[in-house]
């Protein structure tokens, strides 16, 4: 399986950008592109704008996402920021703080 | 019935201030204001454009309007609402139409940072970068635009209430006026907050 994993001890500060699945448990400062679905789990931090098709949300996440699928915070997600895509799932238990827009 | 349940149907208009102390159950259509202590659904085919005020909603209509809960407010798959949320629980389902504000009020990262001493500058030297990282680190700082911008509620489009409600006054793009001081009439009005 084509993936990539940024381990719990790792931190980023720059910039991702790929073709496929991304897991992160450490942290990722800076920015993510990505074509494919991310995955922030429980260990993890992002401090980015974030562009992906889907964003699955566990850990912690700050900054700006722009999905062109799908965005979910799952029960123990906390995010920050401002989202836009079509789908956008908000977990009870989840924190959020900011804009959302579903195109409506 | 000891339970006292307040129903407006199907086909029901009610204009101006809404005010009660038991459950609410929207079939119909609502403009105004909104003030309960209690619950709020707005069933599928239920519009309401009026700011509410209440301990629960759950909204599987239409709400255009801003809402404040004491406890959560949950859009469900057919639900459709426009206007800013501020409740400790907000909870969003596949399917769900929302475009506003969400204020979850008890999440301040800010206050996370500044009670979380040890977290100085990242050192770049990589070997110290490995050590640095907790496992669940406070944010600190912001990344390079701001995150969440002070915008005002932006004029919510009108797409969903003049969808699904025939007389969604068309032009009408705001949330209805704060309450106090409704005349069934959503004039312009920016953030009730």
């Amino acid at each position: 399986m084509a993936n990539t994993v940024i381990g719990s001890s790792i931190v980023i500060d720059g910039e991702i950008s790929g073709e496929e699945d991304l897991v992160i448990q450490g942290t990722v400062k800076g920015r993510i592109m990505l074509k494919e679905n991310i995955f922030v789990e429980q260990s993890g931090t992002v401090e980015a704008d974030i562009e992906t098709s889907n964003i699955e949300i566990s850990g912690q996440v700050t900054g700006n996402i722009v999905a062109s699928d799908k965005v979910e915070i799952t029960a123990g997600g906390r995010a920050i920021g401002d989202i836009k895509a079509p789908r956008i799932l908000i977990a009870d238990g989840a924190i959020f703080k900011g804009n959302v827009d579903m195109d409506v | 019935m000891s339970e006292p349940i307040t129903i407006i149907g199907t086909n029901t208009v009610v204009s101006g201030n809404l005010e009660g102390d038991e459950d609410l159950t929207v079939e119909g259509r609502v403009e105004g204001s909104i003030t309960l202590s209690r619950t709020l659904s707005i069933e599928v085919g239920g519009v309401v454009r009026a700011n509410v005020h209440v301990r629960n909603a759950v909204i599987s209509g239409v709400l255009v309007g801003n809402v404040e809960a004491q406890e959560s407010v949950h859009i469900t798959e057919a639900g459709r609402v426009v206007g800013d949320i501020a409740a400790p629980r907000v909870i969003l389902v596949d399917g769900a139409s929302f475009r506003g504000n969400i204020d979850m009020g008890n999440f301040d990262i800010d206050r996370d940072v500044k009670s979380a001493p040890a977290r100085k500058p990242m050192p770049r030297p990589q070997a110290a970068i490995a050590e640095a990282a907790p496992e669940a680190p406070a944010l600190r700082s912001v990344p390079s635009r701001p995150l969440v911008a002070p915008r005002p509620v932006t004029a919510p489009a009108a797409r969903p209430a003049a969808a699904t409600a025939p007389k969604a006054a068309p032009g009408k793009k705001a949330p209805p006026p704060p309450k106090g001081r409704v005349v069934g009439k959503a004039k312009a009005t920016k953030k009730a907050r």
